[in-house]
């Protein structure tokens, strides 16, 4: 037997929430789906198959403050903004879901992001399954699933009659309190198939590879638009900067990117990463070496936003395979 | 929870030209409680804010057992530094640390140490210095070579009677090119390596310089016998997280602000990337 609510009971649900939460779902804007937050439930937008940039911007935004500078009658203070209060986020995809527990490895573990760690606690997940695999997605050859309710508070499932609810934690049963559920003897869709791609020792030829000037031919066409680095739900390199607004001093974190020309240059002019490729490697390294190397999986989610945003079309599923192609070669200590 | 990204509010009390591009800052924390429990090791850093404009790491180059304020030497180099550069005593800074590991000076005892430092590379190495000074017996002989573009870009130098007059230690000071003034060395650090001859047994020599400085010295301490784990250096990088989170500063899988930025050579020689 499985929980049910209907579609005109699900509306319901939403304009409850509504009341209690700020609600953050896909809407459109343009062409595009984008995660939003909403003030009618008519706002939500659930035909889409997957949205333009990934919800990471409602737990890490693309520019926040983390303090702001007043002096006072001479003394000069340090005031960490309020944050927000209880939001939910409406139909995220379980890949995305996943994108926020690979960021949680790096902003919770000691000293954590207070910034991060405050937005995640007061945030409620309620996931959407895939009912359609894009011909962009592989989320299941890095961990995921088009149905994985690991990451979700709640996950919904799309059916006939409605959708499937299955209450995953406290946090996803304290949403659904004011959801009009029935029990029906439903069974849940198949997931939809995707084409797989080998990620078979992937950690080990990305490190053999680590010296192959495969780098440099890749990179070749890269023109750092670094859109790359912005779509993807579990990149998170960032910039801090102090920024004068009106009169008042903020220090300001905003989203980076490791293909940015100048993103390691020193004051004085040297760039460890001069080259393209050299960047390029540090994306994939990252990715495939060194954060499965401490925290245990690949640094990716199979969502395939950067293969959709790519202008010139590098794409990781590409790069995978060419990798272990590469063959073995010994590893020598610097290029 | 407190946010990691906070610095503690700290006031300039002096400033000192070293050099002409080179000032020392002697900072006092402002919080009492802050003050005294603000401890650090040589080899590590902190942020200090310029604010307004922004933050950058510096070594610490104080000891905290001195109770004289936490001092950091900067070049006048870039954005932030610049705007250090600029204030005076009683300006407000910030400073947010320390991070980064340490020398393991404790290893070092009983040990020969060779310094050798190249022009702000100075700036890390003085409270390793001072520390053996301090605790003259526990270490072996002490041999500094501190050298620099020309006579007046050789930094601490009001210290170096005080350095050249601890027993057992010899302080050789060396320049690019001389002035008028200048009757002493005029060699590359690497030449001064090379006539001086260190002996490796039982050494440990500790370099911190511009990079051309750092590869021809280190090729020298090699075809002296020195093995890499012997050979200890500090890197610098661009950052902004001091927690290894940025992304900014990793040579490969590791970070110089939080695996570094002290490291052997023998753990460079690991290391993946370029730097």
């Amino acid at each position: 037997m499985s929980q049910l609510i209907s579609r005109s009971d699900l509306t319901a649900w939403i304009n409850a929430l509504l009341a209690e939460y700020t609600v953050i779902a896909p809407t459109k804007v343009d062409s595009l789906a984008l995660y939003q937050p909403v003030k009618r439930a008519d706002d939500i937008f659930m035909d889409f198959g997957i949205t333009a940039l990934s919800p990471k911007e409602w737990l890490f935004p693309p520019t926040e403050t983390l303090f702001t500078i007043t002096t006072q009658d001479g003394t000069m203070k340090l005031e960490a903004p309020p944050l927000d209060g209880k939001n939910l986020i409406f139909a995220i995809r379980p890949c995305d879901a996943r994108g926020f527990r690979l960021l949680d490895k790096v902003f919770l573990a000691p000293p954590a992001d207070t910034h991060y760690a405050q937005r995640r606690q007061n945030t409620t997940l309620i996931g959407l399954a895939c009912s359609k695999a894009l011909p962009q997605c592989f989320c299941t050859s890095v961990g995921g699933a088009p149905n994985d309710a690991s990451d979700v508070d709640v996950l919904l499932t799309e059916v006939e009659e409605g959708y499937l609810v299955n209450i995953v934690t406290e946090k996803g049963q304290a949403a659904v309190a004011q959801a009009k559920l029935i029990e029906k003897d439903v069974t849940p869709p198949s997931p939809p198939n995707l084409k797989p791609v080998s990620t078979e020792g992937i950690v080990e030829a990305t490190l053999r590879a680590y010296n192959d000037d495969y780098w440099e031919r890749l990179a070749d066409r890269c023109t750092h638009c670094n859109v790359c680095a912005f779509v993807c739900p579990a990149c998170y390199c960032f910039d801090v900067r102090d920024h004068i607004n009106q009169g008042k001093t903020e220090r300001l974190r905003c989203w980076d990117s490791c293909q940015a020309p100048g993103f390691t240059r020193v004051a004085g002019g040297y760039t460890p990463r001069p080259t393209k490729g050299a960047r390029l490697r540090q994306r994939f390294g990252h990715k495939l070496l060194y954060y499965p190397q401490q925290y245990g999986d690949l640094l990716c989610v199979g969502c395939g936003r950067c293969i959709a945003s790519c202008p010139v079309n590098i794409d990781i599923r590409e790069v995978m395979e060419d990798l272990q192609k590469l063959g073995v070669k010994s590893v020598s200590a610097r290029a | 929870m407190t946010n990691p990204f906070l610095p503690y509010l700290a006031t300039v009390k002096g400033v000192t030209q070293l050099t002409p591009d080179i000032k020392l800052f002697n900072l006092e924390l402002d919080d009492p409680e802050v003050r005294e429990g603000f401890d650090y090791r040589p080899g590590q850093f902190a942020f200090v804010s310029a604010f307004g404009v922004g933050e950058a790491p510096f070594g610490l180059v104080s000891l905290p057992h001195w109770k004289a304020g936490v001092e950091f030497a900067l070049r006048r180099v870039g954005t932030v530094t610049r705007a250090l550069h600029d204030l005076e005593p009683g300006a407000k800074v910030g400073v947010r640390g320390p991070y980064g590991n340490y020398f393991p000076l404790e290893d070092y005892r009983g040990k020969n140490i060779l310094i050798i430092g190249g022009g702000i590379g100075m700036a890390p190495l003085r409270p390793v210095i001072r520390t053996i000074l301090e605790r003259r017996p526990d270490y072996g002989d002490l041999t500094i070579i501190n050298g620099a573009r020309s006579p007046q870009d050789l930094v601490f130098a009001d210290e170096f009677d005080s350095w050249a007059t601890a027993p057992r230690t010899r302080l050789e000071l060396t320049v690019d090119r001389g002035d008028d003034n200048w009757s002493g060395q005029v060699a590359l650090i690497p030449s001064v390596v090379q006539e001086l001859k260190p002996s490796p047994a039982n050494a440990v020599a500790i370099l911190c310089g511009p990079p051309i400085m750092i590869k021809f010295t280190l090729a020298r301490l090699k075809e002296l016998c020195f093995a890499d784990a012997q050979i200890v250096t500090t890197l610098e990088a661009k950052m902004k997280c001091g927690m290894g989170r940025c992304m900014r500063c990793n040579i490969g899988d590791k970070f110089v602000c939080a695996d570094g930025p002290v490291f052997t050579f023998e753990q460079i020689s690991h290391l993946l990337e370029p730097f």
